[in-house]
């Protein structure tokens, strides 16, 4: 069998793969920035040197035809998530009526990620985003029902009726995303935020004590998911009362090297960001660019809205300034 | 490297630094590579299992899979990979690898695959 190696424009490699990976990672919009290829792993060129590589380029879906291909998915997603809506769990998960736990997790795993929010691209038309939020959301309450269940002794009981939870907005409501062009690499969108404090509202746990510190299933706890298509600017402003995106995330903190700004917006996990603080008091701004690891657009009530990012360039002075800011905003308060 | 050991090869420090914060109170012993051709240059005993990126700079996943099989064939290899395409899992799975798990993943399924993959 025929094998490629291709690069993409961060240096990163894959192979060696059959030409028929190359076509499904292009076609499913998995791999859009090829910028070299090799036949051997060893030389190098760019892509039109190898005309079967360029074909697969050339032949990937227009715009229209993925935004009229994801409403067609969309419906899809709509038309499984009523035929899960009414079967019990273990079928749902294709396991035997007693299965254990375990059993449950890890069928659950792999059904959920099917419909993980992130997996649809940033252009995606609208009515996808929301069928797959919403499948998301079915299964995840449906993993923890299943849990308690099993913890009281079991049998399962039907899930009581769940309200579709909604979208998270638009990035940038004064900017909508453009449906009928592909964003190009590195683009950077313009986002002002004024964060809030990150510590969430006191509220009770889901299930009650018993469920204190466990999973809870939710968009954020999946991590490592990379998407390299966008980049967003970030203007933050900071002042002592909300310094608190630099200490209250246990993630994202200036000692983590990040921050959790807690707005209402959110971003997908993966996103390059570039972060502008604005220190106004201090009369400096400070730069950085990140990637957010975090993100909470609303589907855990128990935590803060908004998304943590993890600085990729922080030049230790910057790090250093804001450290001490931090250390007399605590003071003062 | 001790029984229960995992070498971690991502170039994605966070996920690195994750994957660790996850493994760690396990108390696995645990070692880092950012690339397939830093794995392959670490010296000492074969890990027990190699949690292994696929799309790296300089030496991708599927490369250093064949050459980890060949170097340490004791040493069990999990793929871990955003791009979930079945005909690239399948690939990986005929190059040698003992399964996988795709990106976004959670901290339960990592510890149930290690465990699991671990055991085997």
């Amino acid at each position: 069998m025929a094998e490629y190696w291709i690069g993409d424009s961060e240096g990163r490699v894959l192979g060696p793969v059959s030409l028929d990976v190359v076509q499904d990672l292009v076609n499913t919009g998995r791999l859009t920035q090829i910028t070299r290829a090799s036949r051997d792993g060893q030389s190098w060129g760019p892509p039109n040197l190898y005309p079967e590589v360029m074909t697969l380029l050339l032949n990937a879906p227009a715009p229209e035809a993925l935004l009229q291909s994801e409403r067609q998915e969309a419906a899809r997603v709509r038309e499984q998530l009523r035929a899960m809506q009414g079967r019990p769990p273990h079928e749902i998960f294709r396991l035997e009526r007693n299965a254990s736990v375990d059993a449950y997790r890890n069928a659950f795993f792999k059904l959920v990620k099917r419909f993980y929010p992130d997996r649809v691209r940033a252009q995606a038309h609208a009515d996808l985003r929301k069928a797959y939020a919403d499948a998301f959301q079915f299964l995840s309450r449906l993993m923890v029902h299943i849990e308690r269940e099993l913890d009281a002794g079991g049998p399962i009981r039907p899930l009581p009726t769940i309200r579709a939870v909604p979208p998270p907005p638009p990035l940038d409501e004064d900017e909508p995303l453009t449906p009928t062009a592909l964003t190009p690499l590195m683009k950077t969108r313009p986002m002002v935020v004024v964060p809030r404090s990150a510590t969430p509202p006191s509220r009770p746990v889901p299930g009650g004590p018993s469920h204190q510190g466990r999973y809870s299933y939710q968009p954020h706890e999946f991590v490592g998911f990379e998407r390299r298509d966008d980049r967003v600017e970030v203007t933050v402003r900071v002042t002592a009362r909300n310094s608190g995106m630099f200490t209250e995330h246990p993630l994202a903190n200036l000692k983590q090297g990040g921050v959790f700004l807690a707005c209402g917006k959110s971003l997908p996990l993966g996103t390059l960001v570039d972060v502008v603080f604005r220190f106004d008091n201090e009369r400096r701004e400070v730069r950085s660019r990140g990637r957010v690891i975090v993100e909470n657009s609303g589907g855990d009530p128990s935590k803060p809205h908004g998304f943590g990012v993890r600085f990729i360039t922080l030049v230790e002075q910057d790090r250093s300034f804001m450290q001490q800011f931090v250390e007399r905003a605590a003071a003062q308060s | 490297m001790p029984e229960g050991s995992i070498l971690i090869v991502d170039d994605d420090a966070f996920v690195r630094t994750l994957l660790r914060d996850m493994l760690s109170p396990r108390g696995y012993a645990l070692a880092e590579a950012e690339n397939g051709r830093a794995a392959l240059a670490l010296a000492g005993p074969p890990p027990n299992l190699v949690l292994l990126d696929l799309l790296m700079p300089q030496m991708s996943g599927m490369e250093a899979l064949g050459q980890i099989r060949d170097r340490w064939p004791s040493a069990r290899v999990l793929v871990i990979t955003s791009m979930d395409s079945e005909r690239l899992l399948e690939e990986a799975m005929e190059a040698g690898a003992a399964g996988y798990i795709t990106k976004p993943f959670h901290p339960m399924e990592i510890a149930s695959a290690v465990e699991k993959a671990l055991a085997a």
